[in-house]
């Protein structure tokens, strides 16, 4: 009321110069009337010139769409009436570049302050800058311009009013509060958002696919849109103030960017169109094609400094586009039943689009029917619309990575049975291999074990043979058939000189020895008192043969219990036949001259020595391998034997044959030395 | 009277030859005795007997050694020896007389009249050359041999030449590799005997066949061919050893 009854008033007496009380309240003045217009280029050196009129159909009171450049001077020409020097406030809305000037005495225009959306002045109190301060001391006219220039193609407000400095504080109260409700919405749907960026970014991290990414760069885009959006809200906080170009860089191409291009790019990969539906693939990747085409145009025209022409690209890519994106969509909307993920991608669309539509179509802003959301007021629905998509998106996303799951699950289902029936297969095989094996490791077990016993019945045999074949030598061995006849031959002879005492005594020893050798061959051990008899009988029986061509002599230890200990059976025969053999043989005795000797050389071991005088070992073996000489076989018989004794009882008999000549040079002769441990 | 000398080691085995031979061989004088083959050859040199009754085995050495060193000397020998397997084949093969200790009347008579027959009759020297040819050789496979024949005389072969061997009512038929066919005096046991242990193969109960002479083996009529052109018939039950004892042969 205060205000028409003002404007009423001021009206009647305005011509030129306003004049006003400074000292009263002002409180929204409108001073369009007042204001004098110049439209067109000019410089501050060349306003103060400037014709101006009377034109205040270049004043709006809401949103205003631009075709060209706004580029205008407003002259303000105020006259203190009250009494005291006083400051009222411009404000003639939140446009794009403000500069205000004061005209001092000389005529010259002083720039005052500026303000604009499209500024930046590093200044604490940046949307303050936008109310202009006229001082004007009391009862003085002074007159100020203000230059408007808008290359943008929307025009806020603009509405020149002036303030005193309280209502100017209201005034700006009541801005703040109104912004704040839209910034409200905006955060909550920066937030929502930036969750659903989140939610995607990490959906991408695990399961990258090009949809998630195609839709986080949508999301980036649209949060940047609207953090960008808080820029153009005055009196609130905001990201971006010191970049004051970006929002309108970031604009129009972020609106094809986002609901045209990624949105399309996105749909193609979400529903995999090139596969499922190549001829909508290839309608896609043409309209992204002449959308990035616009996008860069934008960018190009923008660089250029020309804001107009994005917002038309932008006017004539939507409408152009509205028909097309409905044939899509129903061709889209044919195929849904075949393909789950349509429905996602079509209703985020629709939504958008129809909602989108509608604010259009419901827009309170006096403009034409235009798709520019900075014209269209409330936008409220073409948030919703935006939110929707985004859901929409995201869910249709979150259930493509489900199907995805399933077919992975499926899949892995499908392996695991196809594992298991592998496994199953593989364990059958073993089974049959271990069975196969078990059965030849059986046969093979059985074959070893079978020629392990034919072996060991072989060798038992052999060894049986062996130790029979010894036996069987040393009886023939151990008693020369030589002996045997020649003995039978000398008792012959007794028989034949009729000297029966003799041949008496000669046929017992000899019946003696026989039957002690043929009972000795089958025993392994005797005692030494039998061996001592059976040795003294023998060599009674050689003398017998030989007479006084050899001499024998049988020593022992007086305390050897010749009873207790044993002796092998007849292992010293060969020996003692040997040494009566040998000592007989050398030309430089007439008597072979024979030493047994039994000696306990430790508390377990018995010695036994047979000593000849004869030619000696050595010289005896270098005669006996000249031809017509057989080797002596009795001792090696008998070394045989002790080895096989030593075997099988694990007695240690030792034999040791000694050369006396090794001894003492001039010395001839043998010594067999006989080591028998007793156990 | 025929002259003998004594070549024995042991003094009881001379006393009782001369002993025995003066009891039942009483046209033979035992003009000489010796201890070891030194003392036989120089006794042989000086005393130029008819018959020499040797030892094989005394303390410088055998009897062949005795023989070899008197072999300019015409005597004939008879061994005595107790025991001897090794000497015995080369004794045998060459037809010289051999008694074994304990002596008895009857190998002794036995013997004593074979030289007595020998001693007017040629081919004394052939048995000697045969005896030291053999004597000294590893193997009976390449004895000579002297093989008395039926109708008198006798006949040396190279036992290598002998294709088969056939006996006959106590009379034996050599066939040689040249196709040659002698009757030997001794019976087919005696050369069975002779001959065990070298290359030689019983093919039925009267035949025995050297193996090296074998031609082939005629499986399905069990005959064998030998190189001499003989054929011999083999029983079934020997047929297939004697393959193997061929093959293992050859």
């Amino acid at each position: 009321m205060i205000c028409s009854v003002l404007l009423w008033t001021e009206r009647a007496g305005a011509q030129d110069t306003l004049q006003l009380d400074f000292s009263r309240p002002v409180n929204g003045l409108d001073i369009r009337h007042q204001l004098s217009v110049f439209t067109g280029e000019a410089t501050p050196a060349t306003a103060a010139a400037l014709p101006f009129g009377k034109d205040t159909s270049i004043f709006h009171t809401r949103k205003k769409l631009l075709h060209r450049q706004n580029d205008c001077w407003l002259r303000l020409t105020i006259r203190n009436t009250g009494p005291v020097d006083s400051v009222l406030y411009l404000f003639a809305g939140w446009q794009e570049q403000l500069r205000f000037y004061a005209q001092n005495t000389s005529g010259e225009l002083q720039l005052l302050s500026s303000a604009g959306m499209m500024m930046y002045e590093p200044d604490a109190d940046r949307w303050d800058r936008y109310a202009f301060p006229i001082h004007v001391p009391a009862g003085q006219v002074r007159t100020f311009f203000l230059h408007l220039t808008n290359p943008y193609y929307r025009e806020n407000e603009l509405m020149p009013v002036l303030y005193d400095a309280i209502h100017y504080a209201q005034f700006r109260n009541r801005e703040a509060n109104l912004y704040k409700a839209e910034v409200l919405v905006i955060q909550i749907v920066i937030g929502m958002l930036l969750v659903l960026l989140s939610i995607t970014i990490i959906n991408y991290v695990q399961l990258p696919d090009k949809p998630s990414m195609y839709f986080s760069v949508y999301l980036l885009g649209l949060i940047l849109f609207f953090c960008l959006r808080l820029e153009t809200k005055p009196y609130q906080l905001s990201f971006f103030h010191r970049l004051p170009l970006l929002k309108y860089y970031w604009d129009v191409p972020a609106l094809i960017g986002c609901f045209y291009f990624m949105s399309m790019l996105f749909g193609s990969a979400f529903l995999n169109l090139r596969e499922r539906f190549p001829l909508m693939a290839r309608y896609y990747l043409y309209s992204n094609i002449f959308y990035a085409g616009c996008i860069l145009a934008c960018f190009v025209s923008m660089a250029m400094g020309n804001f107009i022409l994005p917002g038309e690209i932008f006017t004539w890519a939507t409408f152009a586009s509205l028909i097309p994106f409905g044939i899509s969509f129903i061709a889209l909307g044919r195929r849904m039943r075949h393909h789950p993920l349509i429905r996602f991608f079509l209703y985020g669309s629709l939504s958008l689009y129809i909602l989108s539509i509608w604010s259009f179509l419901r827009n309170t802003e006096p403009v034409p029917f235009t798709p520019l959301p900075e014209l269209v007021y409330p936008y409220m629905l073409l948030v919703v619309g935006v939110l929707l998509q985004s859901l929409s998106y995201a869910a249709g996303l979150s259930y493509r990575n489900k199907l995805v799951h399933q077919e992975k699950t499926r899949t892995q289902e499908l392996l695991i049975k196809q594992l298991n029936k592998n496994k199953e297969l593989q364990r059958k095989l073993n089974e049959q291999l271990e069975e196969l094996v078990r059965e030849q490791t059986t046969e093979i077990v059985r074959r070893k074990t079978e020629l392990e016993e034919q072996r060991k019945l072989q060798m038992e045999a052999e060894y049986s043979k062996k130790f029979a074949e010894i036996e069987l030598k040393a009886i023939r061995a151990q008693i020369n058939p030589h002996f045997i006849f020649n003995c039978l031959n000398s008792i012959q002879l007794f028989v034949m000189q009729r000297d029966y005492e003799h041949a008496q005594k000669y046929l017992s020893d000899f019946s003696y020895l026989i039957r002690k050798t043929l009972d000795f061959s089958r025993r392994n051990f005797i005692s030494l008192a039998d061996e001592i008899t059976y040795l003294n009988t023998y060599l009674g029986l050689e003398k017998m043969r030989f007479e006084q061509k050899m001499s024998y002599e049988i020593l022992m230890d007086p305390t050897l219990n010749t009873a207790e200990l044993e002796v092998p059976a007849m292992l010293l025969q060969p020996y003692v036949e040997n040494a009566v053999k040998h000592g007989m043989n050398n030309e430089e005795h007439t008597t072979g001259q024979l030493t047994i000797r039994f000696t306990m050389i430790a508390h377990d071991m018995l010695e036994c020595l047979v000593e000849d005088n004869g030619i000696g070992i050595e010289r005896s073996r270098q005669l006996r391998t000249l031809p017509g000489h057989h080797q002596s076989s009795g001792m090696e018989i008998s070394f045989n034997r002790a080895e096989l004794l030593n075997k099988m009882y694990n007695t240690g008999i030792q034999i040791e044959i000694i050369d006396k000549s090794t001894r003492k040079t001039q010395d001839s002769g043998t010594i067999v030395k006989v080591l028998i441990p007793q156990l | 009277m025929i002259r003998a000398v004594i070549i024995d080691d042991e003094r009881n085995s001379r006393d009782i030859i001369s002993l025995m031979l003066q009891r039942y061989c009483p046209d033979i004088e035992a003009v000489a005795q010796a201890g070891n083959c030194r003392e036989g050859i120089a006794q042989i040199r000086e005393q130029r007997p008819q018959l020499v009754f040797l030892d094989l085995e005394m303390p410088d050495g055998t009897g062949f050694d005795v023989l070899t060193g008197a072999y300019d000397s015409t005597f004939e020998t008879i061994f005595v020896t107790a025991f001897e397997k090794r000497y015995l084949h080369t004794i045998r093969f060459s037809e010289v007389e051999l008694i074994l200790k304990p002596i008895d009347r009857e190998s002794l008579q036995q013997a004593v009249q074979a030289v007595r027959q020998r001693l007017g009759s040629p081919g004394r020297q052939e048995r000697y050359d045969v005896l030291l040819h053999n004597f000294g050789k590893t193997t009976r496979d390449v004895h000579q041999i002297v093989i008395p024949l039926s109708g008198g005389g006798e006949f040396v072969a190279s036992v290598e030449n002998i294709a088969y061997v056939e006996g006959g009512t106590d009379k034996t038929l050599f066939s040689l590799s040249n196709g040659d066919l002698l009757q030997s005096r001794r019976p087919f046991r005696y050369y069975t005997e002779l001959f065990a242990g070298m290359r030689f193969y019983q093919v039925n109960n009267h035949q025995m066949v050297q193996l090296p002479h074998i031609h082939h083996i005629d499986h399905d009529r069990l005959q064998l061919h030998l190189h001499n052109q003989s054929v011999l018939d083999i029983t079934e039950r020997r047929k297939r050893e004697l393959a193997s004892v061929w093959r293992q042969q050859a």
